[in-house]
C-alpha cells in the first residue's frame, strides 16, 4: 500500500547550490538525496535535498559551516 | 425520429452501448441525444459517431454534464456490442500501459553531472506519480541505475513494490561487467524488450 510520509526538504537560489549540497553531505556522510523541487514548493524547475524530518538542526548547522545557500527549510507529505 | 438517452453515472462503456441501442431503434434517419457526465464518454461517442458515418455535435452543460447530438443518416445502424470506440479509464486509475526506456545514467547532454543529477531527479519523480508506468526498461549505460552502488536504488525498489515491472538487459550488465551487480528488478533481452516496447501504449525517455 502507498503511503505519504513527511520528509524534511530543503531548496537552494541555484542548481550549483543544491549540488554542492550533495557533495557536502556525501563528504561528511549527512543523510538525504536530491529530489526536483517538489510542485507544492515550486512551480519552476530546479532541486531540492530531502532528508529525515529530525535530522533538520544537523543538516542546516552544515549548511551554515560549509557556507552553504539555502532558501528554506519546511517539512512535506511525500510518497515512499 | 428523435431519441433521448440518459447515461449520467453510467460507467464507460454503457454509454455508447446505450446510444448505439437507441441509433438502432431509430430504424433511419433521425436524432439521438445522449446525455453524459464526464469528457471520456463525449470523446467515445464522437468517436463512435464519426467512425459510423453520423453527424455529432456536443455541448457541455453544466461541471459534470455534457450533450451529445448525433445526427443519423441513411448509414446503417452500428453493432450494438463494444466495437473499439470506447477508451475506458483503467478501474482505480494506478496503473497504464507506459513503459519508460531509460538508455543512459544521465538525462540529456551536455553536463554528465547535471546529466547524473536529472536521472536522480526523474526516477524519483516516477515514483511520486499518481499514475505508475507498467515497466520500466533499462539498457545501455542505463543498467548502472539497476545496479549495486545506483543512487536510484531506493526509488526504483519502491517502484516495484507498486507493482511496476523493472528490466535490465542482460547483454548490457554483461558489456559492463555488472552481471552479478544487479540489485534490483529481473534480466530481460532484446525480443522481451522489442515486444514491451513494441505493446506499450505510451513510451516514455527521459
Amino acid at each position: 500500500m502507498r503511503e505519504k510520509k513527511p520528509a524534511l526538504i530543503v531548496t537552494f537560489p541555484t542548481t550549483t547550490d543544491a549540488m554542492g549540497m550533495e557533495r557536502m553531505c556525501a563528504e561528511n556522510q549527512l543523510p538525504g538525496r536530491l529530489i526536483p523541487v517538489p510542485r507544492e514548493i515550486s512551480a519552476g524547475c530546479g532541486l531540492a535535498w530531502k532528508a529525515p524530518v529530525d535530522a533538520q538542526a544537523h543538516l542546516t548547522d552544515a549548511m551554515s559551516q560549509a557556507g552553504l545557500h539555502w532558501q528554506e527549510v519546511r517539512v512535506l507529505e511525500l510518497w515512499v | 425520429m428523435y431519441k433521448q438517452v440518459n447515461a449520467m453515472g453510467d460507467p464507460c462503456p454503457i454509454p455508447v452501448v446505450k446510444t448505439k441501442n437507441a441509433i438502432k431503434e431509430l430504424n433511419g434517419p433521425g436524432t439521438v441525444e445522449t446525455l453524459v457526465d464526464n469528457e471520456v464518454a463525449v470523446q467515445n461517442l464522437t468517436r463512435m459517431a464519426n467512425n459510423n458515418g453520423y453527424g455529432v455535435k456536443s455541448e457541455k452543460l453544466g461541471e459534470s454534464s455534457f450533450r451529445v447530438v448525433i445526427e443519423v443518416g441513411d448509414a446503417p445502424a452500428p453493432e450494438t456490442a463494444p466495437g473499439g470506440e470506447e477508451t475506458c479509464p483503467v478501474p482505480g486509475g494506478s496503473r497504464n500501459d507506459t513503459v519508460v526506456a531509460v538508455s543512459s545514467p544521465c538525462m540529456g547532454t551536455g553536463s554528465d553531472e547535471l546529466g547524473a543529477a536529472l536521472m536522480k531527479s526523474f526516477l524519483f519523480a516516477l515514483t511520486q506519480q499518481d499514475t505508475l508506468p507498467k515497466t520500466v526498461l533499462f539498457y545501455n549505460g542505463g543498467a548502472k541505475l539497476t545496479t549495486e552502488g545506483s543512487a536510484s536504488l531506493d526509488d526504483l525498489k519502491s517502484l516495484e513494490a507498486q507493482g511496476v515491472e523493472i528490466l535490465t538487459c542482460g547483454t548490457c550488465l554483461n558489456y559492463y561487467g555488472l552481471s552479478d551487480k544487479l540489485a534490483v528488478g529481473g534480466v530481460t533481452n532484446m525480443y522481451d524488450i522489442v515486444e514491451k516496447l513494441s505493446a506499450a501504449g505510451r513510451v516514455v525517455r527521459p
